[in-house]
């Protein structure tokens, strides 16, 4: 039969170096219920202004008050100040009391002025770039954007995502007892998690991929086989083989996921009644029954959409970010419940921060570096990790004159940070970040 | 004047070139899904009968589905955000509006000129009004189109051109770039130079040529400034109208940006023009991008025709919308014509061994379901349960996630092909479609009743129940292997209800079906 299994894309050029390993070999990855760790991603679709995310309590915050103008939130807007092990004390959008507690008790850590590079970039290389192609590619716009995050290649075209290219080497390197998907999506198809020889499985929150309308009966069985059959039946249209495939694929991982989730209890936590809610409910009871499905690692992918404030930003960041720290800190609770805090880590993606000068709306406009959240037992909570840029118009950090700041950690940093914690050797980290050798550190320090 | 309109089409229909010709079945009903919300018996015989230009001509004359308009308010005095008459009455329309060709097209084009209440605007009294706007301009003119869109209080206000008023140096603001940008991005012209064939234009070092840059964004946005909402009946003009959505936005001149702006291609628009002076330069410019043909060609072959067109069929198409034929820029008429005669559209219609490897498009939910419904002879009640179908298939009508629609026109298959509509196909949506099929078959969907008497009929033979369903559902070509695996569920059945049902179970849910080829 035509499943996934025997569909696995190995041994072709496009794998790289990701060389297959022999079983057993990866002491860091060897295999005990205790040594479970999962990375999940929360993407904030649209462009989160992370400028009003998290705001530095330090002289800065005149310069915030007077550029940000009709946006600038006062103090009883923000969350307490918060001072931090290393960076300027914080506080958080008011909207964000959880985070804000979780930051405070030194859970959550947030690394500042993150974004797509092909390499360290100076502003003069910005405005006078000797070559176009030194920049990332179609800066400013929401999918090449987006796309940038998820495959960590800022020169764009890249038909892999990175963490598509770890769970390609998880399961190359036999890190996972099954070959069920290491990638986890309950956000649909995402670039993020698609791999060379890995595809990733998507689940509907609160849904099932088992087949409605079969029981035991041999009629019944009838209609099942056929479907089964067709599936791995192969066509001649290119676009037949590809829905086939993705059946074919929901009908593998339906039986092995049903089975794992009906060995979970009910979660005590209570999410809230939210689209990012419901999601990360069902990752937590993905994650309770992970040695149900035979998984080591796993990368989940969560997201909230709405994050294009070009005009009206304070009223939809009151609608958001409520759904965001109710569900992120219900997620950090559920993890408690499991008593896997130290084995999840949770982190925030986006299409890229916002104009620090607002619009003649109420609003902002496309920027580039942003704030980015990173919570779980295993993260060096408390913490600013890199610099905020200097809040001026036309200053250093700005692209222009509307404070678009030019990131001064990569991706690529961020990503390979959290692989490193993951377990991904730094001999496989090039594979995955490929452009990670043209910065000095592959380690942020955020996770150790 | 019904009799004048039916005379004038008969005419039409005997002046038109296929008129008279032979029409095979299959010809008829690869036609039809491509044109229209998918065939049926009635319908394949209507195209055999006028041919495809006869058929062409006479629904270029329809303009015959519309949609409710909505209460401005809700019970409690709160602006009305329920949708669901609006998406009930759109199935009504595409199970049985006569317009077939009209509402195909322009949901086409709404999904490039995207407006959505998932964010942004969630006003239900904006939606008929902003559907119009597309079903009035199917087969006319892009440029019209870009005019009626951007004035459209409900663009207006879903990328924030309304009331988007000069830089106030004062208050230490600029434009908002939102609308500048994406009328550039993903209206018109797209983030990367076309040639004539959609390829990409290269540069000297081989790298894509960009269409604009971060400058001309800025500018672009101050040439959108000075627009406000219309003023309600009733009401007084204000600089700064509160939301309305009937009509178009209103220039307010005092809150327009007058100085002189650089924009794409170098073009400046002079200082000191009035907002709607400065709205028609744009037009203008837009449509002498050479660019454009492609883009907007490239997108509506996808969404009619074929996920991977030829470069050549590419430019066959761009070469009309440049010129259709009478020194006419941008006629939609005659570009959908081109499309669906193109010799490439039409290269299957000789048998299905004839549809080349990479030809077709994966059907998406909306036209998935209507054309289940035509197919099973569906009687559609006017409040029913099929947009909670597409939406459990992650294709909700009016709400899109973003202004970057339900899927992209850059989306590829894991195979590395082009498949906008596979960025929607997922592990649990391909299950849910499935079980979209039972639900019809086996179960019910609230305000939906199919009709099975016609497929009953056959139900005594395998082969001949399975032409029949091929000839609506298949374009009456079956591969061995659906054959095989349909007879092998049917004959495990005992009464002909089972029969018909299992081989509809099996034909519907099959990827051959899906996939409109």
């Amino acid at each position: 039969m035509f499943t996934r299994r025997s569909f696995i894309r190995v041994g072709s050029a496009a794998v790289g170096s990701l060389a297959l390993r022999p079983f057993g070999l990866l002491p860091a990855l060897a295999q005990s219920p205790g040594n479970y760790k999962a990375l999940v991603c929360v993407f904030l679709f649209g462009g989160n202004d992370s400028n009003n995310t998290v705001i530095p309590q330090d002289s800065s915050f005149a310069q915030y008050t007077s550029i940000r103008g009709s946006l600038a939130l006062s103090s009883s807007q923000l969350t307490a100040s918060y001072p931090s092990i290393q960076g300027p004390p914080v506080a958080f959008h008011g909207k964000l009391p959880n985070i804000g507690s979780m930051y405070g008790s030194k859970e959550l850590a947030v690394v500042a002025n993150v974004g797509p590079l092909i390499q360290p970039l100076t502003q003069t290389q910005y405005q006078n770039p000797q070559d176009a192609a030194d920049l990332p590619l179609n800066l400013f716009s929401h999918p090449d954007q987006q796309i940038a995050w998820q495959t960590s290649i800022a020169q764009g075209h890249s038909p892999t995502g990175w963490a598509g290219r770890v769970a390609d080497y998880l399961a190359q390197a036999g890190v996972n007892s099954t070959n069920f998907p290491p990638f986890f999506s309950v956000a649909g198809n995402v670039l993020e998690g698609a791999g060379v020889s890995t595809q990733p499985v998507a689940l509907g929150p609160g849904q099932s991929l088992q087949l409605a309308g079969f029981n035991s009966s041999a009629s019944s069985q009838a209609r099942l086989n056929a479907l089964t059959s067709l599936v791995a039946d192969g066509s001649s249209i290119s676009l037949v083989q590809a829905a086939d495939a993705t059946l074919a694929n929901s009908m593998s991982d339906a039986n092995a996921l049903s089975a794992a989730l009906a060995k979970s209890t009910p979660l005590k936590t209570q999410f809230p009644a939210t689209s990012l809610g419901a999601q990360l409910q069902q990752v937590a009871q993905i994650i309770q029954v992970q040695q149900y499905l035979g998984m080591t690692r796993q990368i989940f992918f969560c997201s909230l959409g709405g994050f294009d404030t070009h005009a009206g930003e304070l009223e939809t960041h009151n609608v958001l970010y409520p759904q965001l720290d109710g569900a992120l800190s219900a997620f950090y609770a559920a993890t408690q419940e499991l008593g896997v805090t130290e084995n999840v880590t949770t982190f925030t993606e986006s299409d890229f921060s916002r104009t620090f000068q607002p619009t003649t709306t109420d609003g902002t406009d496309h920027a580039w570096g942003s704030h980015h959240l990173v919570f779980g037992g295993a993260v060096q909570g408390g913490q600013i990790f890199g610099s905020f840029p200097q809040f001026v118009l036309g200053g250093p950090n700005d692209t222009d004159v509307r404070g678009r700041w030019i990131p001064t950690i990569s991706i690529d940093q961020y990503g390979a940070t959290l692989c490193n914690w993951f377990g991904i050797p730094a001999s496989a980290l090039a594979a995955v970040f490929p452009n990670l050798a043209n910065f000095s550190s592959s380690n942020i320090g955020f996770l150790g | 004047m019904k009799l004048l309109l039916s005379l004038a089409i008969t005419a039409l229909l005997a002046a038109a070139p296929g008129f008279g010709q032979s029409v095979s079945a299959r010809e008829a009903a690869r036609f039809l899904d491509q044109a229209s919300w998918g065939p049926t018996p009635g319908s394949i015989e209507q195209v055999q009968e006028m041919g495809i230009n006869g058929w062409l001509a006479s629904q270029f004359a329809l303009n015959t589905s519309d949609l409710p308009d909505q209460p401005i308010d809700n019970a409690k005095g709160n602006f009305n955000e329920n949708l669901a008459p609006v998406q009930a009455a759109f199935f009504v329309n595409t199970v049985t509006g006569g317009d077939q060709l009209r509402q195909r097209v322009a949901f086409a084009l709404s999904q490039i000129w995207v407006v959505s209440a998932t964010t942004g605007l969630p006003i239900a009294y904006a939606y008929p009004p902003y559907w119009r706007i597309f079903r009035d301009n199917a087969f006319g003119n892009y440029k019209d189109l870009i005019k009626a869109v951007t004035l459209s209080p409900a663009m207006g206000s879903y990328l924030n051109m309304v009331n988007n008023f000069k830089a106030n140096p004062a208050k230490g603001t600029s434009a908002n770039e939102n609308y500048g940008r994406e009328l550039m991005q993903l209206f018109t012209l797209g983030l990367t130079q076309l040639n004539l064939n959609g390829t990409p234009v290269l540069d000297s070092n081989n790298n894509p040529v960009a269409t604009y840059d971060q400058t001309v964004v800025v500018n672009m946005a101050k040439v959108v400034t000075g627009w406000t909402y219309p003023t309600a009946p009733g009401a007084t003009a204000k600089v700064s109208n509160p939301p309305y959505y009937f009509g178009q936005m209103i220039p307010v001149e005092s809150e327009h940006d007058t100085t002189a702006k650089t924009i794409f291609n170098n073009i400046t628009l002079p200082a000191g023009q009035t907002a709607e002076q400065d709205l028609d330069s744009l037009l203008d410019a837009l449509m002498a991008q050479p660019t454009m043909a492609p883009f907007v060609c490239q997108q509506l072959i996808q969404h009619l025709v074929t996920s991977n067109p030829s470069p050549d069929y590419v430019q066959r198409i761009s070469q009309v919308f440049d010129n259709d034929g009478t020194g006419v820029q941008g006629n939609l008429q005659a570009v959908i014509t081109a499309i669906l005669t193109d010799p490439e559209a039409r290269a299957g219609d000789a048998a299905p061994a004839s549809v080349t490897a990479n030809f077709g498009h994966l059907r998406e939910p909306i036209l998935f379901m209507s054309d289940l419904l035509r197919g099973l002879n569906a009687t559609v009640g006017a409040s029913n349960g099929i947009n909670a179908a597409t939406t459990n298939m992650s294709q909700e009508l009016f709400y899109a996630p973003s202004v970057f629609s339900y899927f992209s026109p850059q989306y590829r298959t894991e195979q590395g092909l082009l498949g906008p509509e596979f960025q929607i196909y997922t592990t649990q949506t391909a299950v849910n479609r499935a079980d979209t099929v039972n639900q019809l078959l086996y179960g019910t969907i609230p305000g939906v009743k199919i009709d099975l008497q016609p497929f009953l009929s056959y139900a005594g033979d395998d082969s001949t129940l399975l032409d029949y369903i091929a000839r609506i559902f298949l374009r009456s070509g079956m591969s061995s292997q659906l054959q095989t695996s349909a007879t092998a569920a049917i004959d495990a059945q005992s009464t002909p209800m089972a029969k018909v049902q299992a081989a509809l179970y099996a034909v519907l849910t099959s990827a051959e079906y899906q996939v409109i080829q």
